[in-house]
């Protein structure tokens, strides 16, 4: 269950109370436990303005006991296995991210395909191009269904 | 898209969305990676069409609007790395939404400006009206004269600076995020704020529920700096800095929601 949290209750009862990204995604990704992976990550580069901008408000969280970055674009808690050296753990945060990001595993961006009404960006501002999403955006049809009269 | 009526007349499309106009303007001057077109005779469809065709489609990475004379809901909804223009003044609701553009208004704007902004940069030469910054979650808007009331409402992110004045209720239900106030704030700064910090350089008319002074560290003193240098605001006047008091009724229960959703 997406991050369920025990509350002593029986199987049939657990609330999922938090949503985990590696669970909207199925797997788990390898940024998550190798931090050479996120070692190259320029974040001045990946955000506008002269200073981080946006990830001036990321910071590194805990999530069912494990160290974890919060993605405001799936609103879900991305968990990080590997050591993270003291002192940096904001930054290491923020590189987790940006990866997430910028690889197009946010569950966010997933959805964009199906559900843009309108042409936007697939990925976002980190990277520079990205292909156009939302420009033949049709009504789901739910199939054998069809709207009542009048509407 | 087809059309689908309603009752009153007025065609929507299957997204609900009404196009009283919606034909590309075709005064558009391209040179480069750079555009400016006059908005003077645009609806405010076209103007926006017009911004995304050049952003997304086109590849043009700074584009310039001339005279959007107070129209409302422009340029929101960008998604992408950019640069805008606005010579002159946008009405209400400019730049919400925004996710990356770095935008410059050489005039003053209407209310809610930036509303939703998820990152960018967003500079107002000039006054901004009520509701600046509600409910942004990220990027710096800044704003070189004086705003209305209720600056930063459920701010969940993000900084505003204003180099005036602002109104009452600023800060309110704040959540998260600073607010750089260079001038005086009115009644009720910081009322039912969660938490975030705002900083005053002026008088203080009276703080609202919960909205404490708190203690300034040497992180307050690089923030501020920081902004004051890479947006070229000056010398930073020296500042009182205000907090959540954490004593409202209901903070406690709030809060373990609160660090889930508003980052």
């Amino acid at each position: 269950m997406a991050g369920s949290a025990s509350t002593g209750e029986s199987p049939s009862e657990i609330r999922t109370v938090a949503i985990d990204a590696e669970v909207l995604a199925g797997k788990r990704f390898p940024y998550q436990e190798d931090i050479t992976l996120v070692a190259d990550i320029d974040l001045l580069a990946a955000t506008p303005g002269p200073d981080i901008n946006w990830l001036e408000d990321i910071t590194l969280l805990e999530e069912d006991g494990v160290p974890a970055v919060f993605d405001r674009y799936s609103n879900s808690f991305l968990k990080i296995y590997f050591d993270i050296p003291e002192g940096q753990e904001d930054d290491i945060a923020r590189k987790v991210l940006i990866r997430h990001l910028v690889d197009g595993n946010s569950y966010g961006i997933t959805l964009k395909d199906i559900h843009c009404k309108f042409p936007q960006v697939e990925l976002g501002p980190w990277v520079e191009e990205s292909r156009i999403v939302g420009e033949n955006w049709k009504p789901t049809e739910l199939e054998g269904w069809s709207a009542p009269a009048a509407h | 898209m087809a059309s689908v009526g309603s009752r009153s007349g007025v065609s929507y499309d299957a997204r609900g969305l009404v196009e009283p106009h919606a034909e590309m303007p075709d005064n558009i001057e391209v040179d480069g990676g750079r555009a400016r077109f006059d908005a003077t005779d645009l609806t405010i469809r076209q103007i926006n069409m017009a911004l995304r065709k050049l952003i997304y489609n086109d590849g043009i990475v700074d584009v310039t609007v001339l005279n959007p004379s107070s129209k409302h809901s422009l340029a929101v909804g960008i998604l992408k790395r950019c640069r805008i223009h606005f010579e002159g003044s946008p009405g209400w609701f400019a730049c919400g939404l925004i996710d990356g553009p770095e935008v410059t208004i050489n005039g003053r704007v209407g209310w809610s400006l930036g509303e939703n902004m998820m990152s960018g940069v967003v500079v107002v030469e000039r006054g901004a009206g009520s509701l600046t910054g509600a409910a942004i979650r990220g990027g710096d808007l800044i704003v070189k004269g004086d705003v209305g009331a209720r600056t930063g409402i459920d701010q969940k992110g993000g900084t505003i600076i204003v180099m005036g004045d602002v109104g009452i209720n600023t800060g309110f239900m704040m959540q998260r995020g600073r607010q750089i106030i260079c001038g005086n704030a009115g009644q009720n700064l910081g009322d039912s704020m969660y938490d975030g910090e705002i900083y005053v350089a002026g008088k203080v008319s009276s703080l609202g529920v919960d909205c404490v002074g708190g203690e300034w560290t040497d992180a307050d003193t690089e923030l501020i700096e920081r902004k004051f240098r890479i947006h070229g605001l000056g010398d930073p006047p020296p500042f009182e800095k205000f907090v959540c008091g954490k004593q409202l009724h209901n903070y406690d229960a709030l809060e373990p929601s609160e660090r889930k959703l508003v980052i």
